[in-house]
């Protein structure tokens, strides 16, 4: 039986507080993500994204001790994004025990940031995060402040450039499916999955576990992220941190992918 | 018999022994701990008669099925064509899960509220989970701004008062009025019950809606303003039972209620799982009841847990002395609890232990709503009257 990794994305905002966020804008209160984390330890997930979604709008640094707070509880390797710029930013923070940094903004300014952490540290410690919105007349675009270069490359383009820089992994997030619980963009994973040979991650609009299915079946996607499927209770939209438990992954999703 | 912990300091710091004896309940598990503990000649407490007066008192069993039978048509009637015609406040142990049956079983289509104010453990989480789910309920979540709930908690433990869980019980209150007012529902199922929380000594817990104190103990103690706690003081209340004309039901108090096989059922229909421990759905209620209560104050709830589920005959007196004999919980976790306790709540290790080692304080030496109170009743008395008599003018 092949597995694949199901990966909560938690969402920090400027203040340490966990948010949910829809298509990256109205944002809602989950509460403390120390809490959060120790349920998922209980849960036994086996890796976290966590990403601090103000640090580059605010112009700051990642908040360190927020991250080391969050690390020293955790039981899983955490992937951290948010504010990283500099190679001393993303030494510190490797410093705090995170197990991969996640580039996101940092990539319009070019792929050296990249590369540079890929020399150092190893590719399968970096992570870019690709944000894909659509655009108005169809077809894809990265979001505003997030792609590299002058013009706007296609994501499949820059999802080449950052993996030839180095990258080890893409996670590729929907700014549409965001919060929205509509299923992943699958057309828009399959067309990045086939371009690069990392492993890729689907975020963004995941509603229910056969999502994780699909986004490796037909999205060709090699793991898979989820949030608000995570801190909301199914039916209604109670808050409530869940995550299967390891016979729902196997008899919902692992058992149905070939 | 030697009960370890039972010795209760006094506001000076002094061990008190009950008058120098040392005495337990022939009938229950109670003992001088509860320092307003009395016993006959025969060694039986008050609670063990008061208990007898209660149960005398009690309707039969065809006036109880009465009162249900109304008080399901009123909640019934009270939501017909809307959504919801009650809600309830779970939290995933078992009197809650239990209500939360029982109102599935008489029909009832509650909005199903959970206050979570950042202590919630795995296992409350996922017993609400598939409470929720299984009885096809919607869960609507009241998620307290953890920084300002931190803050009334730290004011607390400086404050060295006795009952720590006043902030949240006092807020899951507040929040389920709250809600009921903000959708139009008018009751509030509640799952107090006598079945196994009769007993609790009124020097082992404070009043939970005296928002006066709340607040008295927030301004000296806390750090930063209170701006979204669901209050829940002497006004709001009168508001909502008033105004609002939300009422509350204990729904368990009208049905067999049963601990041990409400907890069989839970498990085998829903998947729900035991805590092993009256209210230790939370890190924070299993570190307070198992920790902060015996070694701080002297008090070992689970003698009146216990004590309640004796009288209401779900135990024997022997079973109860068993458990008593067993550490209130596991001594490791209770230092790892101890640990994250303080961390969460920003305490260093020894600002900890200063803050739980410092004499202890009674609430009311913060101020009460008594005034408050009192001011309420006189004009209940002085207008009251003429109130409904012009009432009965208007027909």
């Amino acid at each position: 039986m092949r597995t694949v990794r199901i990966i909560p994305t938690l969402l920090i905002d400027g203040r340490g507080r966990l948010v949910k966020t829809v298509r990256f804008g109205k944002r809602t209160y989950i509460g403390d993500p120390i809490n959060a984390v120790r349920i998922f330890n209980t849960k036994e997930v086996d890796e976290l994204v966590l990403l601090d979604i103000d640090a580059t709008r605010q112009g700051r640094e990642p908040n360190y001790s927020f991250v080391e707070d969050i690390v020293s509880e955790a039981f899983m390797p955490i992937a951290y994004g948010g504010g990283i710029r500099s190679m001393e930013q993303i030494e510190r923070l490797y410093g705090c025990g995170i197990e991969k940094v996640v580039l996101s903004s940092a990539v319009s300014e070019g792929t050296d940031l990249v590369q540079r952490a890929a020399m150092r540290y190893g590719s399968q410690a970096v992570v870019v995060c690709l944000q894909v919105e659509r655009r108005l007349l169809g077809g894809y675009r990265l979001r505003a402040g997030t792609a590299p270069g002058a013009g706007s490359p296609s994501p499949v383009e820059t999802a080449r450039r950052v993996v030839e820089a180095g990258a080890g992994e893409l996670l590729v997030y929907s700014v549409d499916r965001d919060g929205t619980s509509a299923g992943y963009d699958l057309p828009m994973l399959r067309a990045i999955a086939d371009a690069v040979d990392v492993p890729v991650v689907a975020c963004g609009g995941a509603r229910q576990l056969d999502d994780f299915r699909a986004a490796v079946v037909e999205g060709g996607c090699s793991a898979a992220a989820a949030g608000s499927l995570f801190v909301y209770q199914a039916s209604s939209n109670g808050v409530l941190i869940s995550y299967p438990t390891q016979n729902e992954l196997c008899s919902k999703v692992f058992e149905r992918l070939s | 018999m030697a009960v370890a912990g039972s010795w209760r300091q006094d506001d000076a710091g002094n061990l008190k022994d009950g008058g120098g004896v040392f005495q337990v309940c022939t009938r229950t598990v109670m003992d001088t701990t509860d320092p307003d503990i009395t016993f006959d000649d025969a060694g039986v407490s008050n609670y063990w008669h008061e208990y007898q007066a209660f149960k005398a008192a009690l309707p039969t069993r065809e006036a109880r099925d009465a009162t249900l039978a109304t008080t399901l048509e009123a909640i019934k009637r009270s939501g017909r064509g809307k959504r919801y015609d009650c809600v309830l406040g779970l939290s995933g142990g078992v009197d809650s899960s239990y209500l939360a049956y029982v109102a599935k079983q008489h029909g009832l289509r509650p909005l199903v509220m959970h206050f979570d104010n950042g202590w919630n453990s795995e296992l409350a989480v996922s017993n609400i989970e598939k409470l929720v789910s299984g009885l096809g309920y919607d869960l609507e979540t009241f998620v307290m701004d953890w920084e300002e709930f931190r803050d009334v908690q730290r004011a607390y433990f400086k404050a060295s008062v006795l009952d720590l869980e006043v902030p949240t019980d006092h807020m899951i209150m507040g929040a389920l009025y709250r809600i009921a007012a903000r959708k139009g529902i008018k009751y509030v199922l509640s799952g107090t019950n006598s079945a196994t929380e009769w007993l609790l000594p009124k020097a082992w817990y404070y009043r939970k809606l005296d928002l006066v104190n709340l607040k008295a103990i927030h301004k000296r103690f806390g750090d930063r303003p209170l701006r979204k706690l669901p209050s829940l003081g002497l006004w709001q209340q009168v508001y909502f039972d008033r105004v609002r004309r939300i009422s509350s039901a204990a729904l368990l108090e009208l049905v067999d209620y049963d601990k041990s096989a409400a907890t069989r059922l839970l498990a085998t229909d829903f998947g729900w799982r035991d805590y092993g421990g009256k209210h230790h759905e939370s890190v924070f209620t299993r570190f307070y009841q198992g920790y902060i209560l015996p070694k701080k104050f002297g008090i070992d709830k689970r003698k009146a847990h216990l004590s309640s589920l004796i009288l209401s005959g779900q135990i024997t007196r022997e079973q109860a002395l068993a458990e008593l004999q067993q550490p209130p919980y596991d001594e490791r976790l209770q230092e790892q609890d101890k640990q994250y306790v303080a961390k969460k709540l920003g305490f260093s290790g020894p600002e900890f232990e200063a803050v739980l080692t410092q004499p202890n304080h009674a609430h009311e030496d913060y101020g009460t709503d008594l005034d408050q109170r009192r001011l309420y009743f006189k004009a209940l008395k002085t207008f009251g009257g003429p109130v409904r008599w012009l009432r009965s003018l208007r027909g």
